[in-house]
């Protein structure tokens, strides 16, 4: 694809599946469309827009695809089909995607028929370096294994808080491992990057909250694995999460990438909170996205020694001030001019100082900005129920929450880092995701994010009933998704293929 | 019907790789060995249509009516369309119109210059969806299949039976190219070829099942019924033609099992000719695939629906492969199909043209049928029966 505004056609229609429903008759298409081909003329004004992205739909027929068209060769062999969604009345082509099928396996198409599926927001095929990167949600896996289907319904809300805070949340992690000693972490599938990754987590977070859509005002998104070095991954999320009014095709809603290594979405918390408490801001809803693909050189290559412990994934976090799960009690950052982990323009992995990275960069700010906080909120460690901080590896955070006074029971439930690697940018909130995951009501979590360069954010945060109320909205739990029975194993030059990827 | 259109002399290039030749080259030996067949003089034609799929994509060429006024250093005018039955159709038009009263028409493809690339460019081009969530050209096919098993509920022995007579209809192909210089494949393959390359791939139809991509070039002299009357003996008259359309994408159609164009389009075109499936002879269907072979069986109402897979009978080595309908004998794909004789997009149709012209003016040389019919029928497609053709053709307008 080298026409941009075909690219843009296709995305439009293709990332969300938007399709037409006609009032009169009740046919579908798979399009926008003005009128309906049966009822004609009678029809204009009365074509509903629907979409299927939220749906589940059948593999109705399959076949196996073992010889791509070129710009699909790297997907190597996939079950490809056709779903039809609501019993029939739309059908689509799609291939099954999240499955490494080994050349020499013969397939029971019949063992796939009649199964359901869920799309899924992926790449969509190869291109050049200096292409547009093509999505689409073409893509399926079947709904009885790794990730299931939920339902997003918009809930509304029953209280408005004094204080904002988080209203919703949702971790999205692949459904492959890489597992050496006893550490896991989660690998992407081929088709998947740091921005498929962010849709995955705001659509979990979107249905986690019951938040309506389109009263989204605001979408940061922190990564540090965009696959452009210019062209935001926001507003790729906006558009495919409906986010903020629609009108015609363009989203009524503020999007904007941030970028300070690990801390790139964390440090948007205060800012999406403060933005729904300003009165004049006409913002009702924030939502912060952390997002990676998480880089590093190959083994045995100038900065390889992160290759250990970089994994995938995205953890958003809706805030507002209406059916809060978590307040927000203060905060506190600090920046210093730390060199400790950088990547230049142009270099498709980081480098980062070895020793420097501890004592003068992590550990200097993670306690700077906790204890900073606590003194200023009047609060000891024993005030605090759980303690969450940035997980580069599975040292430091115990490490620091040691030193600064944590019981294992208060840092243990965020320490995640085990089960998907660090995934840089959504590392720290993932083990935000952990805590909110089991917390009851009225507790206190404390959370300091560190990002290299360097800069941390400490927050406190209060639990609220209704962080109860919420939880079975969602299925796809920090647990759910470290213990699944679906979770593939790959092997080390399996992992550098699927994560380098399309 | 007032002033039938009648075609007077065929021509066409061996279908294959032709690495050395230019596009022009293969359409003028082509037109060439038409016109010397009827006599005719480039001077004489009125009006041209051409046929060419993708050429501006596949070798850089727009425009191909200017190449072709070079060509024949004529001013007349050109129209170029996808396919020779598009072209014929719209020659007969013309004819019938009292517009001209000889045209050329003609159909021409070079794919294997851009073979790296052609699968996207075809799946692109015929159902662009699919395309952009992974399909491949042979996938639609497959997937008819096995939508075809869904809806007739065959299990056990009978998809075995069905698997084998798909078989059967490549074997047959290839045993009729054997007979036919201009074949892309001129050699015998058994049932055994064909499920090895499948059970090879673990896919439902494998190398043998789908015709290849193809270079070359088909022409053919259409004239008013009674210039053909003093430019030959033995004109074959264009009894019927109709087309039909179908969405592009495969999926949204409502029916997976059939092409729904191709019963359009022969019904209509059997009303225009006055016949009836039965009365048809010799067919050349687009078998790209061996699917797309017995699922136009069915839909050209040669075999009821579901029961193709039945009728295949025959075998290669005494060079008998036919369709036996209730007792009587189809002869289908005689020059081996798109299968074995080649596929190049463009130029297909008039090599099927080409075949049932010779076939019924009992020209076929060794593999001429039997008995010579009177009655023959070519059906071609363009995309994956998005559009279908249906010519009928007659060797004597009266009968």
């Amino acid at each position: 694809m080298s026409s941009e505004p075909i690219e843009r056609r296709v995305s439009y229609l293709g990332d969300r599946l938007k399709a037409s429903r006609c009032k009169i008759c009740g046919k579908e298409y798979f399009e926008v469309r003005d009128y309906c081909g049966n009822c004609g003329r009678k029809s204009f004004g009365k074509m509903s827009s629907i979409d299927l992205f939220y749906e589940k739909g059948e593999l109705e027929l399959c076949t196996l695809v073992n010889e791509p068209t070129n710009k699909f060769m790297k997907l190597g062999r996939y079950v490809y089909g056709i779903i039809s969604f609501h019993n029939g009345k739309i059908r689509v082509p799609g291939r099954l995607t999240d499955q490494i099928l080994n050349n020499g396996d013969a397939i029971d198409f019949a063992s796939f028929e009649g199964r359901e599926v869920v799309p899924r927001f992926r790449r969509r095929y190869q291109v050049g370096r200096n292409d547009v990167v093509p999505t689409i949600s073409l893509a399926f896996t079947l709904a009885d294994e790794y990730y299931p289907h939920q339902e997003y319904t918009v809930v509304k809300p029953t209280k408005e808080y004094d204080l904002p805070g988080v209203v919703g949340y949702g971790v999205y992690t692949s459904r492959f491992r890489i597992k050496e000693g006893k550490l896991e972490r989660s690998v992407p599938f081929i088709d998947e990057d740091a921005v498929t990754a962010a849709v995955e987590a705001g659509k979990l977070a979107l249905i986690h909250s019951g938040v309506d859509s389109s009263l989204v005002g605001k979408v940061y998104v922190g990564s540090e694995s965009n696959p452009y070095a210019v062209k935001p991954i926001a507003s790729k999320v906006a558009q495919v999460l409906k986010l903020g009014e629609e009108d015609e095709d363009v989203q009524s809603v503020d999007a904007v990438d941030t970028e300070f290594a690990c801390k790139a979405a964390s440090s948007m918390f205060k800012d999406a909170a403060a933005l729904v408490h300003y009165p004049k801001s006409g913002v009702e809803y924030a939502m912060v996205i952390g997002a990676d693909n998480a880089q590093a050189a190959p083994r045995g290559c100038p900065g390889g020694e992160l290759d250990v412990f970089v994994g995938f994934g995205g953890s958003a976090f809706l805030f507002g001030k209406h059916d809060v799960i978590a307040e927000i009690e203060g905060w506190y950052s600090c920046t210093s001019d730390t060199p400790d982990f950088w990547r230049r323009d142009g270099e498709p992995f980081p480098m980062h100082g070895g020793r420097f990275t501890g004592d003068p960069a992590y550990f200097k700010h993670v306690r700077k900005a906790t204890t900073k906080l606590m003194e200023q909120l009047n609060l000891q460690p024993s005030d605090v129920d759980y303690f969450v901080t940035h997980q580069p590896n599975p040292q430091f955070p115990v490490k620091i929450a040691k030193e600064l006074g944590f019981k294992e029971e208060q840092y243990a439930v965020s320490l995640q880092v085990n089960k998907f690697g660090n995934t840089y940018s959504g590392c720290s909130p993932l083990g935000l995701a952990a805590v909110l995951d089991v917390a009851k009501p009225e507790e206190r979590i404390l959370i300091t994010s560190y990002g290299s360069g360097a800069g941390s954010d400490s927050y406190l945060l209060r639990t609220t009933s209704q962080l109860i109320d919420k939880r079975k909205r969602q299925k796809m739990t920090v647990k759910f998704q470290a213990e699944n029975p679906f979770v593939q194993h790959v092997d080390y030059t399996t992992y550098r293929r699927l994560k380098l990827g399309m | 019907m007032q002033n039938r259109p009648a075609i007077v002399a065929v021509g066409r290039t061996k279908f294959g790789e032709h690495y050395g030749k230019k596009p022009e080259q293969l359409i003028e030996e082509a037109w060439l060995t038409a016109s010397r067949e009827c006599n005719l003089e480039r001077r004489d034609l009125e009006a041209c249509y051409l046929s060419d799929c993708f050429l501006p994509i596949t070798n850089k060429l727009g425009l191909e009516e200017g190449f072709l006024s070079e060509l024949t250093e004529l001013h007349v005018p050109m129209e170029v369309t996808r396919s020779v039955s598009a072209a014929l159709l719209t020659a007969c038009h013309a004819i019938q119109a009292g517009a001209y009263n000889t045209v050329l028409v003609g159909g021409i493809e070079k794919m294997t210059d851009r073979w790296d690339k052609i699968r996207d460019d075809l799946m692109l081009l015929e159902d662009p969806w699919s395309y952009y969530a992974g399909g491949t050209p042979e996938a639609n096919h497959e997937l008819m299949l096995r939508a075809y098993i869904k809806k007739y509920g065959l299990t056990g022995e009978n998809v075995e039976k069905l698997n084998l007579a798909l078989a059967e209809v490549a074997v047959k192909n290839h045993a009729h190219a054997l007979k036919n210089e201009y074949a892309q494949f001129q050699r015998k393959i058994t049932v055994e070829h064909v499920l090895s390359a499948r059970d090879a791939v673990h896919k439902p139809l494998g190398l043998y099942d789908f015709a290849p991509i193809s270079d070359g070039a088909s022409a053919l002299i259409l004239t008013s019924e009674a210039l053909a009357k003093k430019l030959t003996d033995n004109p074959v008259y264009v009894l019927g033609c109709a087309s039909a359309t179908d969405y592009l994408d495969f999926p949204t159609r409502d029916d997976l099992t059939h092409f729904t164009a191709t019963r359009i389009a022969m019904k209509n075109a059997s009303k225009m000719a006055g016949k009836n499936p039965g009365d048809i002879s010799i067919a050349e269907v687009y078998d790209q695939s061996t699917v797309m072979e017995l699922v136009s069986m069915e839909d050209l109402g040669f075999c009821e629906p579901g029961t193709a897979w039945k009728s295949i009978r025959g075998n290669c080595e005494d060079y008998e492969g036919y369709y036996d309908i209730n007792g009587r004998k189809l002869f289908v794909n005689k020059n081996g199909g798109l299968k074995a004789d080649g596929n190049p997009l463009g130029a297909t149709g008039g090599a099927q043209i080409f075949e049932i012209f010779r076939q019924l003016r009992g020209e076929a040389g060794e593999r001429q049928i039997p008995e010579p019919a009177s009655t023959g029928c070519a059906l071609e497609f363009e995309g994956f029966g998005t559009k279908a053709y249906v010519s009928i053709f007659g060797r004597d307008h009266d009968e």
